[in-house]
C-alpha cells in the first residue's frame, strides 16, 4: 500500500522525480568515476613502476611519493657515490617531467645506456635509440592513442620532437627523451630528480636500504616494490583529500537536491499530509512515507549511477585509451551508501516539518 | 442507550497573533451510539470546531471531551491519533481523496492505516458498502475523473470501510448540486440504518434537517437548541452541568 502511494506520489511528479534521480545519478557517477581515475593512474603508475625492473628507487630529500609532483632534485653525480655502495650493480639518474597539455603524462629523462642496464634494456616495436637531442621514444600504447609513428614529430613542453623508436610499454614511463635535453628544458643541468637502483641480489634490497641511508641520511630509498605498493593503493594524502573533496562535493549535491524536492514535494502536499492524519495516520507514518519516497529516488539513481559510472568509464578509455578507470565493488558500495546517506540526510528536515504539521491546518491547507 | 460522545463545558480558543477566538464558549454535548444528527448554525459558529474536537483531531482548550468513554484533554498526539485511526471517520464539504490514488486506493490506504487484515468478512463488508453508494464500478477511477457527486460517495465509503463507531460529515453537501445532496444524504441516512454507526452531519442547509432525527443548532460558539428525544435525566445519573448561555 505505501508501495502504491509512493509511487504515484513520484509519477504525479515526473520532471521533480527524474531530475532527483539524476542528481543522485550525478552523485554516484562522480565518486566512481573520479575515485576510479585517481586509483586507475595509480594502479597504471604501479604496474609500470614495478615493470621497470629496478630495485630501488632513490629520491632527494623531502621528496613526494608521486613521482610526477616530485621538483626537488640531486645532482647527478651522486649517482657514482650510490653506485660505490656495496650490493649496488647500476644506477640510472631521471629527470621526471610532466606534460600537462593532454592529460598528465609523465616523461622520463634518461641516460639511455644506463637506463637499459638497470632496466634489462626496451622491447623495441619499431626504430631504435635516440640520434639526436629533439628525438622521444614512446611506448607502444602512446603511438596506439596518438596516431603516431617513428618519424612523426609530437609537441611536448613547448618542444617539437621526433619519434625515434617505439617500445612496449613498461618502463615506468611512455615518453623517453635524452637526459641533457630534459635537464637543458628545465635549466637543472646535471640534476636527477631519482635514481633507479639495480642490485647484484635483488634479495638484498633491505641490507642495501641500510647502507644508503648510513651515506645518505636525509635522502629518500625505499624498495621499488614498496612504492609501487604504495601507488596501487589510495594512501597517499594528497589523492585521499582529493577524493574526499569529490565525495564531499558529490553528497552535498545529493542532500540539496533531495531535500529541496522532499520540501516542496511536502508543501505542495500539505492537504494530503492533513488527508492521512485525519485518517489516523500517525506522524511516524508521515515521516516513513517521505522517507521511503526518497528511498525510492536514492534506489534508482544508484542503479542508473552505477551503470552510467560503467558507461563512463568505458568513453574515458575509448576517449583516451591511456587512461584506466578502476571501478571496485568496495567503491560501488560506498558510494551507494553515501547516496543513501544524501537521502537520507536531505529528507529528515522534510519529513519531520511534514509529520509536525497541525492536522487541521494541513486539511484547510490550499 | 450507550452515550458515546459526551461534552462538558468544552471551550475552545484560536490564538491569532494576540488576540483569542473563542470559538467554543461551553459546548455541553451527548450524544448516544447509533444516533443521526445534524448539527446547524450560520457560517463562523463553531460547527467545525465541534467537529474537529469530537474527532479528535483538535483538543479542547478547556472542559472535557469525551470520546467512547476515554477523555482527549490531556491526550498526547499519538493517542488522539490512535482514537482517530479505530473510532473515527472524516467526511468533508472538500472530498478530499488523495488526487493521485484510485478510489481503490484511497480505500485502501485508509484500511492500512487502520491495519485492517484483507479478510472475506472485511470485503464482504465494503462490497456492501460500494453496492450501497454505487460506486463498485468506478473503483478504478482517479478523483479527477469523478464528478463531484462521486467523489464524494468514494470519500464516504473510505470513511466508514474500517466500521468507525463515528462518522463524522462536515458540510458533506457543501460542494454538491441539489440532485446530488440528495443522493448522498438519503445514504447516510440508508448507512446509518444498515451499519449503526453514530452520524453527525454538520450543515448550514435548512433542507438536511429532513433527513435526520435530531437537530442541535448552535449560535456563537455555544448549543441554542437541541431537540434530544430522549430526555436527559432518564438516561443517565450523571450530573448535568450548568449551560453556559
Ligand atoms: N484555525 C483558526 N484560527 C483562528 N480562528 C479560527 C480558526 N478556525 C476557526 N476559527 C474561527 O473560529 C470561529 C468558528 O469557526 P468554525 O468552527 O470554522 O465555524 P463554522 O464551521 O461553523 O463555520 C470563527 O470565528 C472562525 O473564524
Ligand atoms: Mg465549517
Amino acid at each position: 500500500m505505501y508501495k502504491k502511494m509512493i509511487m504515484a506520489g513520484l509519477a504525479a511528479r515526473p520532471v521533480r522525480t527524474t531530475v532527483s534521480i539524476l542528481a543522485v545519478t550525478l552523485e554516484v557517477t562522480l565518486i566512481l568515476v573520479v575515485v576510479g581515475l585517481t586509483a586507475g593512474i595509480s594502479d597504471e603508475t604501479a604496474k609500470r613502476t614495478e615493470g621497470v625492473g629496478a630495485d630501488i628507487l632513490f629520491q632527494p630529500p623531502n621528496s613526494s611519493l608521486l613521482l610526477a609532483l616530485s621538483n626537488s632534485t640531486m645532482p647527478v653525480a651522486l649517482g657514482d657515490k650510490i653506485r660505490e655502495i656495496d650490493g649496488v650493480k647500476a644506477v640510472v639518474p631521471i629527470q621526471t617531467q610532466v606534460n600537462s597539455t593532454s592529460g598528465l603524462e609523465v616523461i622520463y629523462g634518461i641516460d639511455f645506456d644506463k637506463f637499459n642496464e638497470v632496466t634489462g634494456g626496451f622491447i623495441w616495436h619499431k626504430g631504435g635509440r635516440f640520434s639526436a637531442p629533439d628525438e622521444v621514444i614512446v611506448d607502444d600504447i602512446y603511438a596506439l592513442a596518438r596516431h603516431v609513428n617513428v618519424g612523426d614529430h609530437v609537441e611536448l613542453l613547448n618542444h617539437k620532437f621526433k619519434i625515434a623508436g617505439i617500445v612496449e610499454h613498461g618502463k615506468g614511463a611512455r615518453l623517453f627523451i635524452p637526459l641533457q635535453t630534459a635537464q637543458g628544458m628545465t635549466g637543472a643541468v646535471n640534476r636527477a630528480s631519482l635514481f633507479y637502483v639495480k642490485l647484484k641480489d635483488p634479495d638484498q634490497v633491505h641490507t642495501v636500504i641500510e647502507r644508503m641511508k648510513q651515506v645518505f641520511p636525509t635522502y629518500g630509498a625505499i624498495p621499488l616494490r614498496e612504492y609501487a605498493k604504495l601507488m596501487m593503493s589510495t594512501s597517499m594524502p594528497a589523492l585521499d583529500a582529493f577524493i574526499e573533496t569529490v565525495v564531499f562535493v558529490a553528497v552535498c549535491i545529493g542532500v540539496l537536491v533531495i531535500f529541496l524536492s522532499m520540501y516542496t514535494t511536502i508543501t505542495e502536499r500539505t492537504r494530503e499530509i492533513g488527508i492521512l492524519r485525519s485518517l489516523g495516520a500517525s506522524k511516524q507514518f508521515i515521516v516513513g512515507l517521505i522517507f521511503q519516497e526518497s528511498a525510492v529516488v536514492c534506489l534508482t539513481g544508484i542503479v542508473t549511477g552505477i551503470a552510467a559510472s560503467f558507461l563512463m568509464a568505458r568513453l574515458v578509455t575509448l576517449v583516451f585509451p591511456t587512461l584506466t578507470v578502476l571501478i571496485t565493488t568496495g567503491w560501488i558500495a560506498k558510494a551507494s551508501v553515501f547516496a543513501l546517506l544524501s537521502g537520507i540526510i536531505g529528507s529528515l528536515y522534510p519529513s519531520l516539518r511534514a509529520a509536525a504539521q497541525d492536522p487541521v491546518e494541513a486539511l484547510a491547507y490550499e | 442507550m450507550n452515550i458515546l460522545l459526551e461534552t462538558i463545558a468544552l471551550q475552545k480558543i484560536y490564538k491569532v497573533g494576540k488576540i483569542d477566538v473563542e470559538a467554543l464558549r461551553g459546548v455541553n454535548l451527548r450524544i448516544r451510539q447509533g444516533e443521526l444528527l445534524a448539527i446547524m448554525g450560520p457560517s463562523g459558529c463553531g460547527k467545525s470546531t465541534l467537529m474537529h474536537v469530537l474527532g479528535a483531531m483538535a483538543r479542547p482548550t478547556s472542559g472535557k471531551v469525551m470520546i467512547d468513554g476515554e477523555n482527549i484533554t490531556g491526550m498526547t498526539d499519538n493517542q488522539l491519533t490512535a482514537i482517530r485511526r479505530k473510532k473515527i471517520g472524516f467526511v468533508f464539504q472538500k472530498f478530499n481523496l488523495l488526487p493521485t490514488l484510485t478510489a481503490r486506493a484511497n480505500i485502501e490506504v485508509a484500511q492500512h492505516i487502520h491495519g485492517q487484515a484483507a479478510g472475506s468478512d472485511h470485503d464482504q463488508h465494503l462490497a456492501k458498502i460500494l453496492q450501497l453508494l454505487m460506486i463498485e464500478e468506478k473503483m478504478g477511477r482517479k478523483p479527477f475523473e469523478l464528478s463531484g457527486g462521486e467523489q464524494q460517495r468514494v470519500a464516504v465509503a473510505r470513511a466508514i470501510a474500517n466500521r468507525p463507531a463515528i462518522l463524522l460529515a462536515d458540510e458533506p453537501t457543501g460542494s454538491l448540486d441539489s440532485k446530488n445532496s440528495e443522493i448522498v444524504l438519503n445514504m447516510f441516512r440508508e448507512l446509518n440504518r444498515r451499519f449503526k454507526q453514530t452520524t453527525i452531519l454538520v450543515t448550514h442547509n435548512p433542507e438536511l434537517v429532513a433527513y435526520t432525527d435530531r437537530v442541535i443548532e448552535m449560535r456563537d460558539g455555544v448549543v441554542v437548541s437541541d431537540n434530544d428525544p430522549i430526555p436527559r435525566d432518564t438516561e443517565s445519573e450523571l450530573v448535568q452541568p450548568a449551560r453556559s448561555v
